[in-house]
Parts: structure tokens; C-alpha cells; sequence
């Protein structure tokens, strides 16, 4: 048996995680992952009217906001009959564009680039850059003044850990630098969405937010500013790690995982739903020489409550989701499902997209010798950044056309009183992956509301056949030659962008006895 | 009083060798009302105490319970003065599970050194579940014991958001989330409310407290009544429509666009806060602007009292009407 050793918490991620590793041989040999905060948004919307369920699902999650807004309002708008005007739809996209884009930079600049750079090196930055000098000046007067939070503590760097002086003056320059352009993106969204995080314009039906032509010009003199940040600094930040200091990583394929990539396919190039920025599909055990991806079937995906604290019950279609809570269940470790794909852990996000997509940015880099795991999950956000940038342009110019014809909607007023009865599923890809709600509606009220979220996909336990989720199986195999210092773990889980909050629903507790899940 | 005087000259000297001086304040939080109602508190002389004696800068735990993270994001947004200017430059930000380094026990041992120094100002985002500690485990310990300990040697505590001020969804969920004002009975909190909390709120909050030393002037369910002075309808650009019956019925219809929305739920009426006048995203917008309604998420019945949202049955909007039909939102002279 090697050695267990527990991060809890695991910080810089949406939520509250504890991941647990078993090392042995300086690698790791098994791992638990475990959702510790749960809320019960669910067991709320029970009996609500449901136009409700996409202004409270929204809070499901404040980093990813208003994604679960979206596919709950396109649940609903399943289950209403709604059919969203197309002027509706752009400006539902132009903010979830905002909000990808905002998204993707925070994560690689703020949430995980402290896990590659050694920022100490920067006491070494030997270069006459002005702009560089005022960064070192910065961070040595924190170090002089012997208060270096929230930058230290930390893991010790390793010798994957890029030390180069004037590669990290710059990260950590653009590290600054991405969050002003973070604050902007987020004013970009709010344009139309209101304010964020939450944006309050998207109901069944439609959007409030009725557009005028100042707007659209607002938005993309805003939008070129984030064009030019994600094409002359994002996008060459992560090329240059990528391809440079963590090549070794990336060849390695460490956090590679079940190699089974899902994606529902999502955000519409045009008003018929044709062409989509993200395709959709299913890859089972990944050949990057023979890549076969199949149509996904909503009817194939089943949730395990086995290792989870909820009542025991054979795997079931989310509309047929049961909630009761078991605290005390023997065995369990984590408030998540386990979500399966015809019985099989799936991983969702941007890597999933892009490879479903055989990108062929992507793809060249698989080619080049990077296998499927943490560095190619960084790559692959970046590269689908660019992607929603572009989409965004091309919405604008259709929403000039389109505001400017007579009779312009935005929303579809005649469904906007509840259904008697009545069930939808609305699915979406936002930036942590593919995403499904889904409700059912009896007497104008909902009967009941489920979700899977990307974080439930990847952050999944064991089935009841006992295999591991995706965070778990991507951890096997690991290099963590010191157990003081487990900095691989935290890359690895890291790269899928966790957001927990929103991965946890329930329920209904039965007891208030104290269950011992700590494993020392 | 002799000793205040030098107390405060201290602060002073420290705070402005880190940049904030009046000026900056002043352009922050609203500077008129900021100035009234001082009051004397408590840990005024706890507070002076731990920057004295501990490192140059104010330390910062930021807690997060039955959390979204949308209130840190909220505040990951403020542009004036930039947040890496706070983050690094104002406070020593010594515990934040989403933005600080460390992971694991180094986060805990982080946390726990400067809890047991004391002095630091505790923020606090999310709720405490009531019906059962397990629903939110933070390094194995129940969140509300870790709260608990934190409150004890804070010199001030700040709930930021609808949950940690008085539950918010949560609330109305079976693990039952209370706020700050259950969790830490006895306690002053001084209490952020919006679902999220308004950047400028936090800011213009701290950096008042680390100013001053003092908690500013508080309404009678904690909110700062720089912030929270006026109901959103009296400053409300549709109130005119208000005023003459005419209400939104279809949000294609363009003559509509700024009619009043008391028909779709707006709970504006009796919603107290400064959204109409500072507005969100740096003055970009905020949810009235952009045809939603005021959900309410300033007072203390949100969620449970604004539901259903989005018409006018629920008992707030029931109220409102009630309000309206005894002439009671009469425009003050």
C-alpha cells in the first residue's frame, strides 16, 4: 500500500474540492475526488413557477455565471414551446461570448499559471524593460517587506517549473494585465446582460434586453480589445509554455485520463441551428490515428449515485433523477454523481470540443507529439477563445441586419405564461464543457428540475462497477517524486478549470450524525 | 480622547505609506454621506493593535461557505482602483481559497497563523448550512466552526452577498443557509447585501474601515447607509411611467422599452440600494437598464418573498401594489 496524502482544499478552483492521492514508487497509484459543499438548488425549485429556475440556476455558479441561466432557459423554452426569435438568440450568444472570453484568460493567468512560473526568478530579470522593471520592483518590495500573500505560500517549483527571468517578468506582467482585461470583457457582457457576474436579461422565451445601435458599436469597439489581448498575448503565453518549458509534460500526457471526450455541440452560427462553433459528438478511447466520433444520443446518459451521499439506486436518466440524501452511506465520498455516457466516464470541456472538432490547431500539436492531458487542456482553451472572438463578430454583423428589419423580436411574448404540463432538456456548451438541465412541469409548477454540469462530468466518483471518474483516472500515473509537495496533482486537476459549486445538487437530510469521511 | 488621536495618526502614517490617503477614499465610496455617522466601536483599539504589531499591511481572510463565487468574481472586477493594487499593493490577502496559491495545509497553516494573531478583517461570502454541518466541510472541519473561530479574533466582520448576509437561496433550500446575522449572534457584521455584492461596496467598505478604524454607519439590519440610503424606485429612470400607470406588457415592443415593469415582478419599490445611481460594471449597466426587473436581492426576504419572480403575485409584489393602491409612492417634493 503507498502512501495517501489529502489536498483539502484544493484552491484557485470555483468551489469547495478535496482531492486524495495514494503514491507509491513517487507516482501516484489511485485517487478519490470529493465535492465537500452542497446547497440542494434542485430540492428548491421544486413546486416554483418555472420561469424562476433560470435566474436561480445561474447561481448554481458565480465564475461560469449565466451559463446555467442559458440552458435553463433553454429547458424551459423546450418546455413552454418557446421558439426564440433570432434577435433573441444573437444577444444570447453576444453574452455568452463575453463570458467565455472573460473566462478562458482568468483561468490560464489567475486560477493556474502560479502552478508553472517560479515568480521568485523574477529577482533575476536582468533586462532594461521599463514596463518589465516596475513588475520586478513590485514583487521585490512584497518580498522585502516579508509579506508575499496570496503568492506564497505554495508548492515548491520542480523541474517542470519554468524559470527562465524573462519568461516569467512577462507572465506574470500579463498576469496583471489579463485581470484588467478580465474587468472589461465582464463590462463587454453587461452591455446587454445587465450586470455580472449573473446576468439578469436571459428568461424563457427570449432576452429583456432590447437592443440599440450605440450598443452594437459599444460592444465591438470592446470586443477588438479583447481580440488583440487573446491573439497577441494569450494565445502566445500558452503556445510558449506549451510548446517550450512544459513540452516535457506535454509529451508525457500527464493528466491524459479515460481518453473519452463528449461534447452536446453548441452556440449557433446561424438562425437554423446548421452550423455550430461547437460540433457535437462522442469519442470513446481516443486513437489520434484513427479519430472516431459518434452523434450524441441524450437517452444514453445515466447518473451512479453509488459512491455519492445519496440514497442507494440503480443509474438512471437524469429526468428520472431521485434526491435523497445519505450522509451516513458506508462507502461514500463526495456530494457529486457520477454521470456515465452509455455506461462510460466521459471528459467535457475545450478539450473535448477541439478534439471533437479535430481542430486543427489542436490536433497539430498531437501530432507533434503532445498526448491528450493537462498542457494540451490549456491549449485548447486558448485556441477556442480565439473561436468564440471571431463567432462574436460575425453575431454582431447578423444582429445589425437583423435589428434593423421591421417587426424585430427578441422574444417570443406568446409563451411566456407556464404550460400546464410539460418537459424539456436544454442543453449547452459553456467554457467548462457540456452542460444539460432538465424539467418537468405539472399544475404551471416544476415537478422536478435536474442538472449535469461539466464539473459533475469530470469531478465524478467511481460508478457502481468501480471506475473511476475522470479527475481520479487522470491523476493515475502522476510524477510526485516528494508527497510534501504535490504540484503535479494540483496541475493535473487544475487544467480542467473545476468549478464545484455548481457540480453539487441535493436533497433531503436524514440525519444529523456526524459521518467520518476523513481517511488519513 | 488622548489616546484615539495618536491611534489615529498611526493608521495614517501606515496606510498612506501603502497608497491609500483620503483621496482615494474619498473618490470611492461616495464622499459626503461617507463622513456621517461615525461610530465608535469596540475594536477600534483591537484593530490598531494588530497593524502595529503585525506585518505593515492590513491582513485580509476571505472565507467562503455555501458560496457561488460570484461575489469574488464581483469583486475580481473593480477597475478604480485596480484589484491587483488592492490585492498586493493595500491588504495582505492572507486567505482566499480562489485566488491565493497555496493549497492543501499550506492554506490551512496560512489561515491559521493569521488567525491565531488576530487583527484582520474577515470577509465573508456564502452561507452556514443550519440543518446539517456536512453540507459544507472546508479541510475536513464543518465551515461553521471555522467561522466561528475566525469571527473571534477579527477586528471587523464584512458579510459580502445575499447568503452570507441573511441566507439568501440557500435559505430556502433543506440545508436551510443562514447569514452572519444567526450564524455570529452578538456580533457587529456589517452587511453587503446584492446577489453578488457591488465591488464599490466591498472597496469603499474596507478601505473605510482600514481609513478610519471605524465601522461606517450602519441602517437598522446592518447595511452602510452610504450604500444603502434610498429605495431603488425613487432614483429609478422608469418611474415616471410609474407614476402614470404605464406598465411594460411585451419587451419587443419599443415604445414599452422604458416603461415601468411592476407587471414582470419588479420588486424595485422596496428594494433598498444605490444600483440606479452607481450602476454595475463600471457604470455599464445594471438589471432595471437592461429590461429585467429588480429582484430584490438588497433585502433581507430574497429569495423567498420575491418568488415567483417574474409576475406580480408574490408577496412582496403583492405588497407593492397594496402600497401603490394607498398612495403610498407619492414623488417627494
Amino acid at each position: 500500500m503507498g502512501k495517501k496524502i489529502k489536498i483539502d482544499p484544493v484552491t484557485r478552483i470555483e468551489g469547495h474540492l478535496s482531492i486524495e492521492v495514494e503514491i507509491e514508487d513517487g507516482k501516484v497509484k489511485d485517487a478519490w475526488s470529493s465535492g465537500t459543499m452542497a446547497r440542494g438548488f434542485e430540492a428548491l425549485l421544486t413546486g416554483k413557477d418555472p420561469r424562476d429556475a433560470s435566474y436561480i440556476t445561474s447561481r448554481f455558479c458565480g465564475v461560469c455565471y449565466s451559463v446555467h441561466q442559458m440552458a435553463s432557459a433553454r429547458a424551459l423554452d423546450a418546455a413552454f414551446g418557446a421558439k426564440v426569435p433570432w434577435g433573441g438568440s444573437l444577444i444570447r450568444n453576444l453574452v455568452m461570448g463575453a463570458e467565455f472570453i472573460y473566462d478562458h484568460p482568468l483561468h490560464f493567468y489567475q486560477l493556474t499559471a502560479l502552478d508553472y512560473i517560479d515568480i521568485m526568478a523574477i529577482a533575476n530579470y536582468s533586462g532594461k524593460d521599463k514596463e518589465l522593471l516596475a513588475v520586478k520592483d513590485k514583487i521585490l518590495s512584497l518580498v522585502k517587506s516579508k509579506d508575499t500573500y496570496p503568492l506564497t505560500p505554495r508548492y515548491e517549483p520542480d523541474e517542470f517549473t519554468v524559470k527562465d527571468p524573462d519568461t516569467v517578468i512577462s507572465a506574470v506582467k500579463h498576469y496583471l494585465k489579463a485581470l484588467k482585461m478580465h474587468a472589461h470583457a465582464r463590462n463587454m457582457g453587461a452591455i446587454w446582460g445587465g450586470r455580472t457576474p449573473h446576468y439578469q436579461n436571459i428568461v424563457v422565451g427570449g432576452v429583456t434586453s432590447y437592443p440599440d445601435i450605440n450598443q452594437v458599436a459599444r460592444f465591438r469597439t470592446m470586443l477588438d480589445e479583447q481580440k488583440k489581448f487573446i491573439e497577441e498575448i494569450y494565445i502566445p503565453d500558452v503556445l510558449t509554455f506549451g510548446t517550450g518549458p512544459l513540452w516535457p509534460l506535454a509529451q508525457m500526457g500527464v493528466g491524459g485520463g479515460h481518453y473519452n471526450y463528449l461534447s452536446y455541440g453548441g452556440l449557433e452560427k446561424d438562425a437554423e441551428g446548421k452550423e455550430l462553433v461547437f460540433p457535437a459528438g462522442v469519442i470513446v478511447g481516443l486513437d489520434p490515428a484513427n479519430i472516431k466520433v459518434s452523434p450524441v444520443d441524450q437517452n444514453m446518459i445515466s447518473e451512479s449515485v453509488h459512491y455519492a451521499w445519496y440514497k442507494e439506486k440503480e443509474p438512471v436518466h437524469p429526468y428520472n433523477g431521485e434526491q435523497v440524501f445519505n450522509l451516513d452511506k458506508k462507502g461514500a465520498y463526495t456530494f457529486i454523481k457520477a454521470p456515465r455516457y452509455n455506461g462510460k466516464p466521459m471528459e467535457v470541456g475545450p478539450l473535448a470540443r477541439m478534439i471533437v472538432a479535430g481542430n486543427k490547431d489542436v490536433m497539430g500539436l498531437v501530432e507533434k507529439g503532445a498526448k491528450p492531458g493537462a498542457v494540451a487542456r490549456h491549449a485548447a482553451r486558448a485556441v477556442e477563445t480565439k473561436l468564440v472572438v471571431d463567432a462574436c463578430y460575425k453575431w454582431l454583423d447578423q444582429l445589425m441586419t437583423e435589428m434593423t428589419k421591421p417587426g424585430f423580436k427578441i422574444h417570443d411574448t406568446d409563451h411566456w405564461e407556464p404550460p400546464d404540463s410539460g418537459m424539456g432538456a436544454g442543453f449547452y456548451e459553456p467554457p467548462r464543457g457540456a452542460l444539460g438541465h432538465w424539467i418537468k412541469i405539472k399544475d404551471k409548477k416544476i415537478e422536478n428540475y435536474q442538472a449535469i454540469v461539466p464539473s459533475t462530468w469530470n469531478a465524478s466518483p467511481r460508478c457502481e462497477n468501480g471506475v473511476r471518474g475522470q479527475y481520479e483516472e487522470s491523476l493515475i500515473g502522476a510524477p510526485v517524486p516528494d508527497p510534501k509537495n504535490p504540484i503535479n496533482v494540483v496541475r493535473v486537476i487544475r487544467s480542467f478549470d473545476p468549478c464545484l459549486a455548481c457540480a453539487v445538487h441535493i436533497i433531503d437530510p436524514k440525519t444529523n450524525e456526524i459521518h467520518k469521511f476523513i481517511i488519513e | 480622547m488622548k489616546g484615539e488621536r495618536k491611534l489615529n495618526k498611526n493608521f495614517m502614517k501606515i496606510f498612506e505609506a501603502h497608497g491609500i490617503n483620503r483621496r482615494d477614499f474619498l473618490k470611492y465610496c461616495s464622499a459626503t454621506a461617507a463622513l456621517f455617522g461615525l461610530s465608535e466601536l469596540d475594536f477600534t483599539t483591537r484593530f490598531a493593535h494588530a497593524v502595529e504589531t503585525a506585518s505593515s499591511k492590513p491582513p485580509v481572510i476571505w472565507l467562503e461557505g455555501q458560496d457561488c463565487a460570484g461575489c469574488t468574481i464581483s469583486f475580481l472586477g473593480i477597475s478604480n482602483p485596480p484589484v491587483a493594487s488592492i490585492i498586493l499593493d493595500k491588504i495582505s490577502l492572507r486567505y482566499h481559497e480562489t485566488a491565493m496559491a497555496a493549497s492543501g495545509y499550506q492554506a490551512e497553516e496560512a489561515y491559521s497563523e493569521t488567525m491565531k494573531k488576530g487583527g484582520y478583517v474577515l470577509i465573508v461570502e456564502g452561507s452556514v448550512p443550519s440543518a446539517d454541518d456536512r453540507y459544507c466541510m472546508i479541510g475536513g472541519r464543518p465551515f461553521r466552526k471555522i467561522l466561528e473561530e475566525a469571527a473571534k479574533n477579527a477586528a471587523a466582520i464584512i458579510a459580502v452577498g445575499a447568503c452570507a448576509t441573511y441566507g439568501g437561496i440557500p435559505a430556502a433550500t433543506p440545508t436551510k443557509g443562514i447569514g452572519l446575522n444567526k450564524a455570529l449572534p452578538g456580533k457587529t457584521v456589517i452587511n453587503l447585501p446584492t446577489c453578488p455584492v457591488h465591488p464599490d461596496h466591498i472597496a469603499g467598505t474596507v478601505l473605510y474601515f482600514l481609513t478610519t478604524g471605524k465601522v461606517p454607519e450602519l441602517d437598522t439590519i446592518g447595511r452602510p447607509t452610504m450604500y444603502f440610503r434610498e429605495v431603488i424606485h425613487d432614483n429609478c429612470r422608469r418611474r415616471a411611467h410609474f407614476d402614470a400607470g404605464q406598465f411594460l406588457t411585451d419587451w419587443n415592443d419599443p415604445k414599452q422599452r422604458d416603461w415601468c415593469m411592476l407587471q414582470k415582478g419588479c420588486k424595485g419599490p422596496i428594494t433598498t440600494s444605490d444600483c440606479p445611481v452607481r450602476r454595475w460594471n463600471n457604470g455599464i449597466n445594471f438589471c432595471i437598464d437592461c429590461g429585467a426587473v429588480c429582484m430584490g436581492c438588497a433585502e433581507p426576504g430574497f429569495y423567498a418573498q420575491m418568488t415567483p419572480l417574474y409576475t406580480a403575485e408574490s408577496e412582496t409584489s403583492k405588497k407593492i401594489l397594496a402600497m401603490r393602491e394607498a398612495g403610498m409612492f407619492k414623488k417627494k417634493a
